[in-house]
């Protein structure tokens, strides 16, 4: 990995103060509003490979996002709306499957993903089929991911896939499952297309299915 | 009692505490932690079990009076809409009324921002941990008590009145129910008394486990005081629940302080020193602990190998059994270990299989239970439950 900008390498320090102090400097500069964003994003993906690495955990994920959030409510106001999809790399649905509240592994895989450049809807939580097919018409994703937690929730993994389905939508996604309860049978059983452990599998998954796109 | 049943629940109680002392009983006990499997096993849903304790007790009383297993808990489904009602509480889904009938009781995280203890509000949970849970916490929990300095209200009395009711209601019928497994089935009660780690409670019901995780870098000192401050109040509360003869355990429900909710160096600093003191409190007062380790341990074992042998039971859920084995057996009993996957989805073959594999490596010596990995659901199969059992009592004979 190249060498990371002074922006990235505060975030990856989980500096907060010096990270907000810092962004609100080079909008000063004149520096533009997505330059800002992308060097963040470096920042989050490099705490991402250290989580990945076990160099790190999930609380300074946490601290890294509330971060992350703290400066994106600086940058909203200034990035145009079709800057905010990263250039090329395409979108990605996310979720946890209906019935199933859990989101933290959820929510390090929206923050890995969105770290690696990708337009990332995060439907939250519980969120029902019809939701995951709507977003799907909405937003034309490469890619779907589910996660799921509870043994209890499987069902909600193929009435997922089986209203993708329905609608006819399909071929045009590839749709992928993980979380703690998911294991490879269970997606190939229910009909999704890759199952990965790590939320770095889901990284490169996602992109490998927007470059196929 | 009949004199035939006192004999069964003798030797069951034998066996199931020989191997919690990690000795070698005449065969493995199976002691299964089954909640709302014990509702579809009895063909009620899960709003009956959880609403009505006739129905619950009724459900584990059948499922014990079938399986015939050595110990199992007296009702695994703690959560009573008795007692959410009575205080009108705001952090458990009720099935039937917010979810559906067929789904177990929830608990509810609140949104960070929302979190019930506020992150400028430590010193006053240091300062006088029960006033603060009666003042401040309580309020926001219940949508009918009234926070201090508001005008009281007939609702927030009788929230009180009720509240402490219910409980009192709960636990007389919990005593009982106990000795109606002893009686009628000769089935051990598993476990009692209830402890959390003051980090676990501190994540889980005041400032939420990612409040906790800011606090760790913004305040961490103050984090620091108010686990050592909450330590004696739960193992207050864990004591006044434990069995009087010492029999069976206390159980901590262990949350998120392993890997990778906390790094080990956050582990040794913020979940370990207090919890390790409590056990060890807990120990030299006679009393055994279950581990109920959620999750995936691997990376702390070690730490729980520096324990007063026999103090633990260590359950295994996503750890590996056999590194647990490894590093634990010599000093302490292990329970668990098979996959609730497994028993949801996979065949009785599977589970008999997985059951050998389990009981040839980490059983051989005795200082083992049976059981699955995580607490069981309706979604385990009765097939599989069945196959485990059934297995356990042929292939677990000394
Ligand atoms: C924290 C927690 C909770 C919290 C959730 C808070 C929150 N905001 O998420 C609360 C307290 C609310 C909760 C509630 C419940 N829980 Co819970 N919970 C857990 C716990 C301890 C940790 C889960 C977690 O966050 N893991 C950490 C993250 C980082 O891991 P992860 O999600 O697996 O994600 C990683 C990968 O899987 C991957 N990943 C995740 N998603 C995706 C998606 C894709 C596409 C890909 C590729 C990768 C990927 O990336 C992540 C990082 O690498 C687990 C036990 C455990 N240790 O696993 C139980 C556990 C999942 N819960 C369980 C249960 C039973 C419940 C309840 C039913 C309990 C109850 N009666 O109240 C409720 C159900 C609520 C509901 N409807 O969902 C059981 C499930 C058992 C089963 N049969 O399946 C577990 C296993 C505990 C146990 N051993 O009994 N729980």
């Amino acid at each position: 990995m190249s060498e990371l900008s002074q922006l990235a390498q505060l975030i990856n320090e989980l500096k907060l103060a010096e990270v907000k102090s810092l962004a609100s400097k080079m909008i000063e500069e004149g520096a533009s509003a997505q330059d800002i964003l992308v060097q963040c994003q470096e920042g989050m993906a490099e705490i991402g490979r250290r989580f990945d690495q076990g160099e790190c955990f999930i609380p300074e994920l946490v601290v890294a996002g509330k971060i992350m959030e703290a400066v994106m409510k600086d940058l909203e106001p200034l990035l145009k709306e079709a800057a905010a999809t990263a250039e090329g790399s395409g979108a990605v649905v996310m979720g946890t499957v209906m019935n199933d509240v859990h989101d933290i592994g959820k929510d390090i895989v929206v923050m890995m993903l969105r770290g690696s450049g990708f337009r990332v809807i995060d439907l939250g939580v519980n969120v029902s089929p019809e939701k995951f097919v709507e977003a799907v018409k909405d937003n034309n994703p490469a890619v779907i991911g589910m996660s799921v937690l509870l043994t209890t929730c499987y069902q909600s993994i193929s009435k997922t896939v089986e209203a993708i389905q329905q609608a006819g939508l399909r071929d045009h996604v590839s749709i992928m499952l993980g979380g703690a309860a998911a294991t490879e049978i269970l997606a190939q059983k229910t009909g999704c297309d890759f199952y990965g452990k790590t939320a770095m599998d889901a990284v490169v998954y996602a992109s490998q299915r927007s470059k196929a796109a | 009692m009949s004199g035939d049943m006192e004999q069964i629940y003798n030797e069951r109680l034998k066996r199931y505490v020989a191997a919690m002392r990690n000795e070698k009983p005449d065969r493995i006990p199976i002691r299964p932690l089954a909640a709302e499997f014990c509702a579809a096993y009895a063909g009620y849903t899960c709003q009956q079990v959880t609403h009505d304790l006739d129905y619950a007790f009724d459900a584990v009383l059948k499922c014990c009076a079938d399986f015939d297993w050595d110990a199992a808990v007296s009702n695994m489904v703690f959560v009573w809409t008795g007692s959410v009602d009575a205080i009108n509480l705001k952090y458990y889904t009720k099935p039937g009324i917010d979810t559906p009938a067929d789904s177990c009781f929830q608990y509810l995280e609140p949104k960070d921002d929302d979190a019930h203890m506020k992150e400028d509000e430590y010193d006053a949970l240091i300062e006088d941990p029960t006033g603060y849970l009666a003042n401040v916490w309580m309020p926001r929990v219940s949508r009918d008590v009234q926070p201090i300095g508001e005008p009281s209200t007939y609702r927030n009395n009788l929230a009180w009145l009720k509240g402490g009711m219910s409980v009192l209601q709960y636990f007389q019928r919990l005593g009982e129910q106990g000795a109606r497994m002893k009686n009628e089935t000769g089935t051990v009660s598993a476990i009692a008394g209830c402890l959390k780690s003051p980090f676990d409670i501190i994540a889980d019901k005041l400032r939420g486990y990612r409040g906790l995780c800011m606090d760790l870098f913004t305040q961490p000192e103050k984090v620091l005081k108010a686990v050592d401050a909450l330590a004696p109040h739960m193992m207050f509360n864990a004591l006044a629940g434990a069995d009087p003869d010492k029999n069976v355990p206390i159980t901590i429900w262990m949350h998120r302080g392993c890997v990778p909710f906390l790094s080990l160096e956050q582990f040794e600093r913020f979940y370990w020193p207090s919890l390790k003191a409590i056990v060890e409190e807990i120990w030299s007062q006679g009393h055994q602990i279950l581990f109920y380790a959620e999750g995936d341990w691997n990376e702390n074992l070690k730490y729980f190998a520096e324990l007063p042998e026999q103090s633990i039971i260590f359950h295994v859920d996503k750890s590996d059994l056999f590194k647990a084995h490894e590093i634990l057996g010599e000093k302490f009993c292990l329970s668990g270990g098979i996959p609730n996957e497994l028993i949801a989805m996979g065949t009785p073959e599977e589970v008999k299989d997985y059951c050998k594999k389990v009981i040839d490596a980490a059983a051989q010596d005795g200082g083992f239970i049976m059981d699955a990995a995580a607490i069981m659901q309706d979604d385990a199969k009765i097939e599989n439950v069945k196959a485990m059992t059934e297995f356990t009592r042929e292939y677990g004979v000394y």
